[in-house]
Order: C-alpha cells, then sequence, then structure tokens
C-alpha cells in the first residue's frame, strides 16, 4: 500500500487497471411491457443466463444488484474486473424470462461506480 | 452554483465557422469552449475546442482523407487504422485569418468535407460579444446548468483517512446513486456495504450540476467550499467529482481520449478543514496518464 504521508508531504500512487470491480448499468426490456419482477426474481435471471452460458463455474460468479428500480427494469450491477466478461456476454445472450423473450440493453459499464 | 456561466447549443453548426475571423480574437484571449454534442467519439467525427485556441478534430479514415489536413492515427485504433486525429491551433501564425494553414483547413471544412455538427460552445464572460454574429446565422438555444440537490439523513460515512482509493470512491459513487450500504454481506442481492470503519452522519447534502462547465467556475466553487468547511466542525469534509464528457476527443491535457467500455475521465477532490485533501484522478486504460 501506498507510504504514510509526511508532515508537509505531497503523496501520489499511480494504479493501473487497479480497480477490482466493474460496474454495469442495464435494462431489461421485455416482450410483455406489463410484466414485473423484483431484484431477486432478476438476480434469479441473470444466474440461469450464467449457467445456461458459462455452466456450474458460470453460475457460482459472485455479482451484486446494487439498484434495481422495478419501474424501468434498470439495474445497476457490481461484478470483479475478472468476471465481467462472463456476465456481459449472458446478458447479451439471455433470450427468455420465463416463457416471453427479453433482451438487456447494456447502458453503460465502467470500472468505477461514479 | 446559481453563478455557474450558461452555455450555448448550436444545432447543424457548420464547424468553418469556428475558424470565423470574428471569433478569432475571442480564441486568441483564451475565453472560448467547444465541443461536439451528441458524436460519439467511436463512431462520428467529434470536435473540440479548447480555450487554448487548439482545435481537435477526431474523424474516421474517409472523412480525414476528404479533409486534407495532416493528423496522426488515433491511439485507439485496433488492428486496422480506422480513426485519425487533427489537432490544429489556431492561435499559431499560420491559422490567422489569409494563412496558408487557415485557407487549408477552411477549404477542407467547408468545401471537402463540410463538416456540420450540434456543438455546444461556453465563454468567459468577455467572449461572450463576438459569439453573437455566430449565434444570430443559426438555430442556438441557451441552457444554464441543471442544479439538482438532495438532503441525506442517517448516512453511513467510513473513515476517509483509512480508507482504500477504490472503496472510497465506489462509496461516493453510491451515495450519489442513491445505492443504499445497509445490506448485510451475506445478502443475497448483494454484498456491497459501506467501507469499516464508519460513522453515521446525521445529515448531508448531494448536489450535482450539470452542463458544459468552465474551470474557473469549478474552481470557484471549491474555494467556498473550503471557506465553508473552515466555518464548520472538524469533522466535517467536502468531496466534489468533475466528470469529462464521455465522448469528449481529449482528456487529461491536450491528449487523446477513448472511450474503451466507460469512457470515463474525472476527479474526486475530498477536502479537509484543515486544509488537506485527497484528489483522485481516473482515465481510461489507454488514456494519457492524468498530470
Amino acid at each position: 500500500g501506498p507510504d504514510p504521508i509526511g508532515s508537509s508531504g505531497f503523496h501520489r500512487t499511480v494504479l493501473k487497471n487497479g480497480s477490482p470491480y466493474c460496474y454495469m448499468k442495464v435494462c431489461l426490456v421485455l416482450q410483455d411491457q406489463e410484466t414485473r419482477l423484483n431484484a431477486v426474481e432478476l438476480k434469479s435471471l441473470i444466474i440461469t443466463g450464467l449457467k445456461d452460458l458459462h455452466g456450474e463455474v458460470g453460475a457460482a460468479l459472485p455479482f451484486d444488484v446494487l439498484k434495481f428500480d422495478e419501474g424501468s427494469l434498470t439495474a445497476v450491477l457490481r461484478v470483479c474486473s475478472g468476471g465481467l466478461v462472463k456476465l456481459w456476454s449472458s446478458l447479451t445472450l439471455q433470450g427468455y424470462y420465463q416463457s416471453q423473450a427479453c433482451a438487456f440493453r447494456v447502458l453503460q459499464v465502467s470500472r468505477f461506480n461514479l | 452554483m446559481n453563478t455557474f456561466s450558461s452555455f450555448y447549443l448550436i444545432k447543424k453548426l457548420p464547424v468553418h465557422e469556428l475558424l470565423d475571423p470574428g471569433l478569432q480574437g475571442a480564441i486568441n484571449q483564451g475565453v472560448v469552449y467547444g465541443l461536439s454534442f451528441g458524436t460519439r467519439i467511436d463512431e462520428d467525427t467529434c470536435v473540440a475546442l479548447m480555450p487554448k485556441g487548439r482545435l481537435v478534430l477526431s474523424l474516421d479514415k474517409d472523412s480525414y482523407e476528404l479533409l486534407g489536413v495532416e493528423g496522426k492515427p488515433s491511439r485507439f485504433n485496433h488492428r486496422t487504422c480506422s480513426r485519425f486525429v487533427v489537432s490544429v491551433d489556431l492561435t499559431d501564425s499560420s491559422m490567422a485569418p489569409g494563412g496558408r494553414g487557415h485557407t487549408r483547413l477552411l477549404t477542407g471544412l467547408r468545401s471537402h468535407l463540410q463538416l456540420q455538427t450540434d456543438f455546444l460552445l461556453s465563454h468567459h464572460p468577455e467572449g461572450g460579444a463576438s459569439l453573437q454574429p455566430l449565434l444570430s446565422r443559426y438555430d442556438w438555444s441557451k441552457h444554464e446548468p441543471e442544479v439538482s440537490c438532495r438532503h441525506l439523513t442517517d448516512l453511513t460515512c467510513p473513515d476517509f483517512r483509512s480508507c482504500d482509493c477504490h472503496s472510497l470512491l465506489e462509496w461516493i459513487g453510491a451515495v450519489e446513486a442513491d445505492i443504499s450500504c445497509e445490506s448485510s454481506s451475506s445478502s443475497f442481492l448483494s454484498s456491497f456495504t459501506c467501507p469499516e470503519p464508519n460513522d453515521v452522519l446525521s445529515h448531508a447534502l448531494s448536489v450535482s450540476i450539470c452542463g458544459l462547465l468552465l474551470p474557473h467556475d469549478v474552481q470557484r466553487l471549491i474555494q467556498e467550499l473550503r471557506c465553508h468547511l473552515q466555518q464548520t466542525q472538524l469533522e466535517s469534509w467536502a468531496s466534489l467529482t468533475v466528470h469529462g464528457f464521455i465522448d469528449s476527443p481529449v482528456s487529461w491535457g491536450d491528449n487523446e481520449h477513448g472511450v474503451l467500455s466507460g469512457g470515463e475521465n474525472f476527479y474526486n477532490l475530498l477536502m479537509f478543514p484543515d486544509h488537506t485533501y485527497h484528489l483522485h484522478l481516473a482515465t481510461g486504460a489507454y488514456d494519457t496518464c492524468p498530470p
């Protein structure tokens, strides 16, 4: 870690690719626009997608639903940086929720939550 | 915050108008800032007018060849050379109206490429008059920066002195996005918690200002925040985050900016009453390292 700062010190640390997490803002679009789901159902849907594409190992990928707006079906997800490709690819290929067609639109991706 | 400068949005501005002699005085004084609006840095032509008088164009290969002005391949090219950056110092003697460089660029923008884009334009107070002839020729609207405030109560807040930078930035982002830190680390939905050690603040204020903001307005805000911190309790702090535009062709210094997946270029200044501060600067993986 960085050295302690001296009494009149100026300390600069440069971290390259140091962010441990990636953040994704996604929106779920459903064939039946009246359908609603809660955050738990959303997370279960994403886990199902991970399992379908990446198997049991994929399904075990930890990710967080930091925020979910039930009205607009928009969520902010957090995943470790190494898991971004797995998560993003399974969101892209997620085609069905229960029996209706669905799609995840990835609105924004960043290494920072800001 | 109410004294942040307003800015203009000009619809379908022919970019050659930025070379108009009437604007030259304001550009030389360094009081004009501009950025193309609604253009994507990886797909469209993006234009930035820097306060030091530098005009930066980020173009795809066909547009670059049509323009006929020398530039450099983009640092963000992947395998094939498909994007180019043209950077021109409008204060240079060759770029004075009638000069060789000026004529070449003007011809390129006006006749060959005929580049037009929606454009955001801002200026220091002394530059306003010289923009009027330009504005009178096109469809424009004036905008005030959008300010919104939220009062927060019972905010769980980490100990900033011991918090690592990524956790700190994550927490600040969570407050701004209204993401709860309340879930326990064993919850199904989210394991995100406020970094330890933490404390609960009874009151806090979160403010957001959105628009084409001028650096001197931001600096004035920083001075006001510092004064405010001096007058309040010892344990207070202020955090200021400033974001650059995701699709801007330039980032820190005058260096090229690309979007990759996030397009982030921002800084966060965390200030304390004893004049100490933490400054975090962040940018994309292939952008130039901030100064």
